[in-house]
């Protein structure tokens, strides 16, 4: 049977092919995961539909599948044999066995097909085209398919060699690190988010006194929770009520069918650091949870995050985003909308600073909030006042209060 | 023009990054890049720079076939209604514009080079080691102690046992292109690319040949085709053609050879006032103590290297003919380009798919890729599909509406494998073909690009045309 990538859940198209568990030759089990795969910001481990041998993997490490693709051909045994893969391009000619499956090739003896320039930039990064499944027309490896490759699993030996027997004089000015992975990812949607959507910024600034000190106080019932409380939280429970007065802010644009979704329900997506870059977890129903159970949230998410195991349900279904780089430093930023919403929320560092309350000049933690919006949704007075929303909630205490717990 | 090249105090030990000997298309390329990236160059060349191509072999032979070509086009001026009377070739001002097309690529290589800083050193070179080469120049003996050596050395003509060369009656291409005058009865040994572009010219300029070619085709190895036009137009220009021939015996009087050729139909035997024997090349090497030095031939003499033209002795490399066929200096030069980039420390490689070859008979034939009969044995399932150059408005406009573009391409995905052409400037249309086979095009790349009107690269669009199945100059087959 022809293994073919299936679906991974909602929006997902693609995946790149992070690990390919078994080999051809190899006995397999049904449900014995063969092929890791990278979605979307998280890896899944897909198991095997059938018991049987690999006959044939068309897939290398690295390649980015569609989802319904062919990745390996599974013979299973007495059954007959494998039936052969279709293949967008041109048959091959000569004796193709029962037993053999056609890889996408472009012919016989024309060896790879690509451009001079796309083999040099294979010397160059030490890449063996044989090995390379080319992307473009008829199979033929592009530049970028040959830089996707040269992130080494799979060409090592014939990398080393080149290294060997070039030793370039001096140290190179230029590294080429291949993009791949997540840093690919987030590469990709990143980019998207500004082609397809019109990015304004709004600052607005916060004074966090009240907060400080209300953090103080939950913190010794946080801990007996077994919890660590941070402002996330707060800040969370405070977006809730602007939400919901101003739902475009939590919504999604249709453009096709030209509808503005507007949802009524609230998860809220964390931009999380990790190694390997930006992972975005989703704590859900945040209107529905108190502070205690979203900071525990947070905290297992941002764990999961940080040893790569978050599940695909876990990155999915954010309605919308906050990224804080607080805890780094700086003043404000223009975050970038995690599409398809419309909005994301940058929490920066509190600092004491000088205020004027009063007529008087005082010392207060202040900070600034920068909401990032898609003006094809609404204009910049809703995320105005979106913005001062959020700020009088944080600053008024009762009103937070009601909504913490 | 240039002062002589780099007169330099003798007996002092030259020290280079790269030391190539043999200053012919392969070394002298080799040179100037090797140069470029920094490295410290010296080229050694025993004759002149330019090598065989430039000297004796690519170079006079195309101006001689130029003007004999012209000569033959107003032979038959009017045809075309152009009178000329008492038209004669003064063969001696035609060798002195010939020497001056020669010095003047000489000169411009030498300005190459130095002006890239590369030493020239001219001279006889013998390896003392692999990274020491003594060279015995015309002020003495030079030492040069290199990091990377080259060999660029090149072939020399082959002779056939009782045809030995005498420079008088029996010649060589070199000799062949320095004679005083067309030769009334000329013999060619050999039905090869030099022999026919002998055969055409000599046939142009007045001479009565004979050609004779062990093999059963002309251009043994070519498409049978294409061999076919150019048979046809000697044979009907009354050039004798033996295949399935050879030499048996020669027998020189004070007026001619008398040569006797076994033939298929039995013995012919004719007199001639030259022979010209053109039965290939062997590698020149004798002087490189090769087998000293530990570097692998092949059964032929050939140094064998891997695809970045390194032997199998480290900081030795080697490039162009030495290497073995094809002997072609365009190829010598790319293979000299990659072993100087080698050598800098680039990640350099012969990895070209094709290399284009072109012969200057009349009419042209030049090939790229595979043809018909190498694409079937490859396993490709083989589309032809030919233009002929008659029904092409810009060949019918310049008189010379023979041959066809022959395009092999793979059915299916319509990749172009190959494509053959015989015609005329067949030698300047293959590059286009040559770049298509690079960059993986198909029939319908070529057929979808705008080919400017009336010229002659209209053939191979429509050849092209007629692989992908739309052709519009010609019925449907």
């Amino acid at each position: 049977m022809e293994f073919k990538l299936p679906d991974l859940g909602e929006g997902i198209t693609e995946g790149e092919i992070l690990k390919l568990m078994t080999k051809e030759g190899d006995q397999i089990k049904e449900d014995q995961p063969i092929v890791e795969v990278m979605t979307d910001k998280v890896n899944v481990q897909i198991p095997s539909p059938r018991t049987g041998k690999v006959a044939k993997i068309l897939v290398k490490e690295g390649d980015v599948a569609k989802v319904g693709q062919t990745i390996m051909v599974i013979d299973e045994g007495g059954s007959g044999p494998p039936a052969p893969v279709s293949t967008p391009t041109s048959p091959q000619p000569v004796t193709a066995s029962a037993q053999v499956v056609q890889v996408q090739s472009p012919a016989p003896s024309a060896g790879v097909l690509a451009t001079p320039a796309t083999r040099r930039l294979a010397r160059e990064l030490g890449v063996d085209m044989g090995k390379i499944r080319g992307t473009g027309p008829q199979g033929r490896v592009t530049d970028e398919d040959v830089k996707r490759s040269a992130s080494g699993s799979g060409t090592s030996a014939v990398a080393a060699q080149a290294v060997q027997t070039q030793p370039s004089r001096g140290a190179p000015k230029e590294e080429v690190v291949p993009l791949r992975g997540l840093r690919r990812t987030i590469a990709e949607r990143m980019a998207k988010s500004l082609r397809t959507t019109a990015q304004v910024t709004h600052v607005d600034e916060a004074d966090m006194t009240e907060l400080v000190l209300l953090r103080e106080a939950f913190k010794g019932s946080a801990e007996k929770r077994g919890v660590r409380l941070t402002y996330l939280p707060f800040i969370i429970k405070a977006l809730v009520p602007a939400l919901k007065e101003f739902p475009y802010v939590n919504s999604t644009l249709d453009e096709q069918a030209g509808n503005i979704i507007l949802k009524r329900y609230y998860n809220m997506g964390i931009a999380t650091d990790t190694d390997q870059g930006l992972v975005v977890p989703v704590v859900k129903d945040v209107d529905r949870k108190d502070i205690f159970e979203i900071a525990g949230e947070i905290e297992k998410l941002s764990q999961k995050a940080r040893s790569a195991q978050l599940t695909l349900d876990e990155v999915h279904g954010s309605t919308f985003t906050i990224t804080n780089v607080g805890a780094i430093g700086g003043l404000f930023a223009t975050p970038i909308i995690n599409v398809p919403e419309v909005a994301i929320l940058g929490l920066h560092k509190i600092a004491k600073r000088p205020v004027v309350r009063d007529g008087k000049i005082e010392v207060r933690d202040t900070t600034y909030l920068s909401l990032s919006f898609d003006h094809r949704v609404f204009d910049g007075a809703y995320a105005a006042r979106f913005t001062s929303r959020v700020v009088e909630t944080i600053q008024d205490t009762k009103k937070l209060l009601s909504e913490v717990l | 023009m240039f002062k002589p090249i780099t007169l330099r105090e003798p007996n002092i030990l030259i020290e280079a990054d790269i030391a190539i000997i043999g200053g012919g298309p392969g070394g002298y390329v080799c040179g100037i890049r090797a140069a470029q990236l920094g490295l410290k160059t010296v080229v050694v060349e025993a004759d002149r720079l330019g090598g065989e191509c430039v000297n004796y072999g690519c170079i006079p032979s195309k101006s001689l076939i130029s003007v004999a070509k012209l000569v033959d086009k107003v032979k038959e001026a009017e045809k075309y209604g152009f009178r000329a009377s008492n038209v004669s070739v003064d063969f001696a001002q035609l060798q002195k514009w010939k020497s001056e097309v020669i010095s003047r690529l000489v000169s411009g290589i030498e300005l190459l080079l130095r002006g890239y800083h590369a030493t020239v050193i001219l001279g006889e070179a013998e390896l003392v080691a692999k990274d020491r080469i003594a060279v015995t120049t015309s002020q003495g003996k030079e030492e040069i102690s290199c990091k990377n050596l080259v060999i660029a050395t090149g072939t020399r003509t082959s002779s056939l046992p009782g045809l030995e060369f005498d420079g008088e009656r029996i010649i060589s291409s070199k000799e062949g292109l320095e004679l005083k005058g067309p030769p009334s009865r000329l013999l060619i040994v050999g039905g090869g690319a030099i022999g026919l572009e002998f055969a055409s010219m000599f046939q142009k300029l007045g001479s009565a040949i004979t050609v004779v070619e062990i093999m059963d085709q002309l251009l043994p190895g070519s498409d049978p085709e294409v061999v076919r036009v150019v048979h046809r137009k000697l044979e009907s220009k009354g050039v004798k053609v033996f295949l399935k021939s050879k030499v048996a015996h020669v027998d020189k009087t004070d007026s001619e050879a008398r040569a006797e050729i076994d033939t298929p139909d039995g013995k012919v035997t004719l007199g001639f006032d030259r022979i010209l024997v053109s039965v290939g090349r062997k590698p020149r090497t004798e002087k490189l103590n090769l087998q000293k030095m530990g570097v692998q031939t092949d059964a032929r003499g050939y140094v064998i290297t891997d695809n970045r033209m390194q032997t199998n002795v480290p900081g030795v490399y080697a490039i162009g003919d030495v290497r073995g066929p094809p002997l072609l200096a365009h190829k010598a030069s790319k293979e000299g380009i990659v072993a100087a980039e080698c050598i800098a420390g680039m990640p350099s490689a012969a990895d070209w798919k094709v290399i284009p070859d072109a012969v200057f008979c009349d009419p042209e034939v030049a090939s790229v890729g595979l043809t018909e009969a190498k694409a079937a044995e490859a396993g490709y399932k083989v589309k032809r599909s030919r233009f002929q150059f008659a029904a092409l408005g810009r060949a019918l406009t310049t008189g010379e509406p023979e041959g066809f573009v022959k395009v092999v391409s793979n059915e299916g995905d319509g990749l172009v494998l190959g494509v053959q052409i015989v015609g005329p400037e067949a030698s300047d249309l293959i590059s286009e073909v040559a770049l298509a086979i690079e960059m993986g095009a198909t029939v319908d790349d070529i057929a979808l690009t705008i080919h400017p009107h009336p010229t002659l690269p209209e053939a191979i669009m429509e050849a092209s045309e007629s692989a992908a199945g739309r052709p519009i100059h010609q019925l449907r087959t």
